[in-house]
């Protein structure tokens, strides 16, 4: 064997977590079976050939995680949230009290530009907390070791250190729905509905589902804000950071190898399978797909305990999103930033109740970023499993939906659009090994976090087959952006 | 004006509040038990609303009723009798219907009729939550510990829970975190594949509460009704001979026997603060009544926000109690029938007369319901549960002639242009439709019916929003959040005033957790 580690999946987690082990002197093999590293993080030629951020406008690596790896990182700017409104006027939200910030939620309502820099305040606390949790190994219950009890230990001090107004401030808003959350801070339904939008971002829940409180915070700390962090260059700079640093480390990418069943002995990891029916012995691998894909696919059921089964089946994917990106001729009138069109709080409510029945918004909240001519829809929900179409007949629908909707506050669009290209969920699972469409490898939900994350008692990273580990945005610390999965998971494997 | 003096004075004579008087007077304090109407039970009462008639107006079935109170206050002595209520039947649309009983083997075989696979996920489902329920049970009986604090008495008690879930096994413990915090329709979607039986299941997770099936945080409610217990028999569900009166009655007669006073008519304006502690209380009709301890067993809306002026509370506790969600979602529609209706799936008189019939036929269906009343409308097709309390107590209704109890599910308080005559009258005729659906004659047996909305519930039972658990059953809202933070052991920011209603912990149904443990607290001061 030529390398002591395998990595399946060059996303960014793979990636973090191989890295991680490359530093600490491990020979590492990252597996990826596109002909490009980054996962969701790509910046890659789509339709006839535009270059574009296929699934995420923006993301960030975890600071302490740049500085781990001597990143060197693509330079990046906030895009400030603008949430359009019908009558033609936008709300400026930034994780700041500028001045700009607050005169555009001052025409809404007074009260509620007093109040953002609070809830901004708020919100960071929140986050930091958060970050400090992901950070944190998740002990297995209920015998917790002095070395899972110290750390844990920190992060309730941590949270104690807030002050107990602030502190329960946190605990109570992670199961609250973002409305709940928004309706305590702010007077304005707009307000309401544009901070709303960042909480269901990514997730199949609505504004007014128990639990979006939490997702708040998440996207929050993922994105340093209500806008994303745009990547000059494109997201794929992060990539090819990870890449490059792998490389200097003597760790190896392979693309193009497209691993298709773990071989298991004796309940211990032995290789990997590629596609092309060649075997790669490993003992240690690391997955960076998502925990059903890896569990149930590449290991597959006959090899697991029956329970562990179930409970793998048990974890809910379910993507409700779709990606609409549109070639302009550069004339769409669209201003820069992160955009959303969620007007109001049930507006997005009404969106999100279609992926509850299994079927498309017809009037969907969107999120519309741009980049030169290209502007890119992130559109919800467009549910994974449709229950009375396929996505084969949708697709169309989808598309006439999103530009439908983007076009009704930016009346120029429509017109300077040349091209039309898609990704339906279904195409997340087939291009991008994502089940379901998940781009969380799991929802983010209350059953799904910390220590349930992704599975109740495994949130170690490890698994029942000796030797293989789980790294991506379905365990603990995963979700977004940010390769905090990958760290945890290189920094457990490096314990044993 | 007259001014009289107790050790204590509660306010309110729901069954809280009767609660506390009584284990109050059990300790020889002398209680004075307050009630605004003319009758004590609050929401759990009857009267005769239509001559001949008899309706456990608000809540009407008894399950939840702590073992141990009903032994500390000798309730049986005190004319408690319960009437078991042996099953739940859904109708389907297809004129079948799915019954269920106390007992797990018929229950099992009427479900293998209809699914095999979940006849058998059934045996392991209601191993695992009757261990869930019974594992976390113990916590309802605990002064939740404030996480926040340093003192011993929190530290200790945070020690306890700990020890406590490290005594539990790790598949229950996982178990416990889920169901705290999963939707009903994940869990049950877990479990079953029958509609029907999802349907009636998943429930029990929405009752009183503002959210849908697919809400996360739906299975801890359906949880807190799993832990039904009568006589020592777990999960079952009973009906209180006289209706739920016959239970606030008996508590009533006990607090008596065992020396409270209990004034009817006596609404509470404000409670009366001296030296920055409560003093007593100050009535309606301009009587004052002094005493160290005030207990009040009203809302928390009423409880913080109406009975003492702000100013005697921090300004943050004060925004909690007000962020406090109590949104009443459900309704209720009392009936009076000159017989028995006929089910088209139960023709006849059947023994599942004497159980509950739930109109749930899916998750989507509740879910839908759900759906309407989030935009501010009560639902157009909306879950009921039914019972027919004349099938088990004959008194309750004129020899032949029946009364019917339904549930109703969602009708909001905020309703869009809020409530009035009209909007009430097309809720009522909303909900007989819907059971037309099932039982066709019904319409022409009604003899009266009372339509009761959540603003109803506000009006006649006194609960702020008319929400039946007095305050959501969220997880923001439980355990050492109930009613804020800092202030979930039953005593509040007012030195001698005091907090044991369905707004604290535990929470709600005919429990009376909150009245027992908040009397201790009462006490464990005294001394």
């Amino acid at each position: 064997m030529a390398h002591d580690i395998m990595v399946i999946g060059a996303g960014l987690n793979g990636l973090v977590a191989a890295n991680y082990l490359a530093k600490a002197g491990k020979r590492v093999l990252v597996l990826e079976r596109r002909a490009m590293a980054g996962g969701q993080a790509v910046t890659e030629p789509l339709g006839s050939g535009f270059g574009v951020d296929a699934l995420h406008a923006g993301g960030q690596l975890r600071p302490d995680i740049v500085k781990d790896l001597g990143l060197a990182m693509p330079p990046t700017s906030s895009d400030p949230l603008l949430s359009l409104l019908p009558d033609g006027q936008q709300l400026r939200l930034t994780a700041d009290a500028d001045a700009r910030t607050i005169e555009s939620i001052a025409r809404l309502s007074g009260k509620d530009a007093e109040r953002w820099p609070a809830f901004v305040q708020f919100m960071q606390d929140a986050a930091g907390f958060l970050d400090t949790a992901y950070r944190t190994p998740m002990p297995r219950l209920p015998h917790v070791s002095l070395a899972e009890g110290l750390p844990l230990a920190k992060l309730a001090l941590n949270l104690r250190r807030l002050g107990p107004r602030d502190m329960f401030r946190v605990i109570r808003a992670l199961p609250m729905s973002a409305l709940e959350l928004t309706e305590e801070w702010f007077e304005s339904d707009v307000v309401r509905a544009a901070v709303s939008a960042v909480a269901v971002h990514g997730a199949t829940l609505g504004p007014m589902s128990a639990g979006s409180g939490y997702t708040l915070m998440h996207n929050w700390l993922n994105r340093g804000g209500p806008g994303h962090q745009r990547v000059e260059g494109g997201i794929g700079r992060i990539a090819e950071a990870l890449v490059s640093a792998l490389k200097a480390r003597g760790g190896e990418v392979r693309l193009s190898a497209d691993v298709k069943g773990i071989v298991v002995d004796d309940m211990a990891v032995r290789g990997a399978r590629l596609a092309s029916g060649e075997v790669i012995p490993a003992s240690t691998i690391v997955s960076a797909a998502d925990p059903r894909h890896t569990l149930l696919d590449l290991i597959g059921a006959p090899e697991l305990p029956p329970h562990f089964v179930w409970e793998a089946q048990s974890i809910k994917m379910r993507g409700s999103v779709a990606k609409v990106h549109l070639l302009t001729d550069g004339n769409h009138g669209l201003p820069s930033g992160t955009l959303v069109i969620a007007p109001s709080v049930r507006h997005i409510e009404r969106a999100y109740d279609a992926a509850k029945y299994g079927q498309m918004s017809q009037d969907p909240y969107l999120e519309i970023t741009t980049s030169g001519p290209v502007v890119s829809l992130h559109y919800q929900y467009a549910p994974y499993a449709l229950r009375d179409q396929d996505w084969g007949q949708e697709r169309a629908v989808l598309e006439r939906c999103a530009v439908n909707t983007a076009a009704s506050v930016a009346p120029a669009l429509k017109s300077s659009i040349r091209e039309i290209t898609s990704l339906t969920p279904l195409d997340l699972e087939r291009t991008y090994g994502l089940t379901e469409g998940d781009l969380n490898h799991g929802q983010l939900i209350l059953d799904q976090m910390f220590f349930m994350r992704p599975l109740p008692g495994w949130s170690n990273h490890s698994t029942p087959v000796e030797g293989l580990y789980l790294c991506g945005n379905g365990v603990h610390g995963g979700g977004g952006i940010s390769g905090a999965s990958g760290r945890n998971a290189a920094r457990a494997i490096l314990k044993r | 004006m007259s001014v009289n003096t107790y050790d204590a004075i509660i306010i309110g004579a729901g069954h809280n509040g009767l609660i506390a008087g009584a284990y109050l007077a059990r300790a020889g304090k002398k209680v004075v038990i307050l009630e605004r109407r003319e009758i004590v039970g609050g929401a759990a009462v009857t009267e005769e609303i239509f001559p001949g008639y008899r309706f456990s107006e608000f809540s009407y079935v008894v399950s939840l009723l702590r073992p141990e109170i009903i032994r500390d206050l000798e309730l049986p002595r005190h004319g408690l009798k319960i009437l078991p209520l042996p099953s739940t039947v859904t109708p389907m649309d297809n004129g079948d219907y799915l019954a269920a009983w106390a007992d797990h083997e018929p229950t099992r075989r009427e479900i293998c009729r209809h699914s095999p696979r979940d006849a058998e996920a059934f045996d392991e489902y209601s191993r695992v939550m009757a261990r869930a329920a019974k594992a976390i049970k113990p916590v309802l009986s605990l002064v939740p510990p404030d996480p926040s604090s340093m003192s011993i008495r929190d530290m200790l008690g945070l020690l306890k829970l700990g020890r406590y879930a490290k005594s539990l096994s790790e598949k229950e413990l996982y178990r416990i975190a889920k169901l705290v915090t999963q939707s009903s329709a994940d869990l049950l979607d877990e479990w079953f594949e029958f509609d029907p039986l999802k349907g009636t299941k998943s429930a029990s997770g929405i009752i009183g509460t503002f959210l849908g099936p697919h809400s996360p945080g739906t299975a801890y409610v359906l949880l807190h009704h799993y832990m039904g217990e009568i006589d020592g028999a777990f999960r079952a569900w009973g009906f209180a001979k006289n209706g739920t009166g016959g239970v606030t009655a008996a508590i009533a007669a006990s607090a008596r026997a065992l020396g409270a006073e209990i004034r009817t008519n006596a609404a509470v304006k404000q409670v009366i603060v001296k030296g920055g502690r409560a003093a007593g209380v100050a009535l309606e009709n301009g009587d004052e009544l002094r005493a160290s301890v005030v207990l009040s067993a009203a809302d928390p809306k009423r409880t913080f926000l109406n009975f003492v002026e702000s100013k005697h509370f921090p300004d943050e506790f004060v925004t909690q109690i007000k962020n406090f969600r109590v949104r009443g979602s459900s309704g209720k529609v009392n009936i009076a029938l000159s017989g028995l209706p006929d089910f088209t799936c139960l023709p006849g008189e059947t023994p599942l007369h004497r159980g509950a019939i739930s109109i749930s036929p899916s998750i989507d269906y509740i879910e839908r319901a759900y759906d309407e009343a989030k935009y501010g409308q009560f639902s157009k097709n909306p879950y009921i549960d039914m019972i027919i309390p004349s099938m088990i107590d004959r008194d309750m209704a004129p020899p032949g002639h029946h009364v019917m109890s339904c549930f109703v599910q969602y009708a909001p308080y905020d309703i869009e242009g809020g409530w009035d005559d009209q909007k009430r009258d097309a809720f009522g005729e909303t909900v007989i439709r819907t059971i037309e659906r099932y039982a066709p004659n019904i319409r022409r047996l009604i003899v009266g019916k009372q339509v009761i909305t959540p603003k109803d519930i506000e009006r006649i039972a006194g609960i702020t929003g008319g929400n039946i658990f007095h305050g959501e059953l969220l997880l923001h809202q439980l355990f050492f959040l109930r009613p804020a933070p800092q202030w979930a052991d039953f005593r509040t920011p007012l030195p001698g005033y005091y907090f044991g209603a369905s707004g604290a912990h535990p929470g709600g149904g005919v429990m009376g957790a909150a009245g027992k443990l908040a009397a201790h607290e009462v006490l464990r001061d005294w001394r």
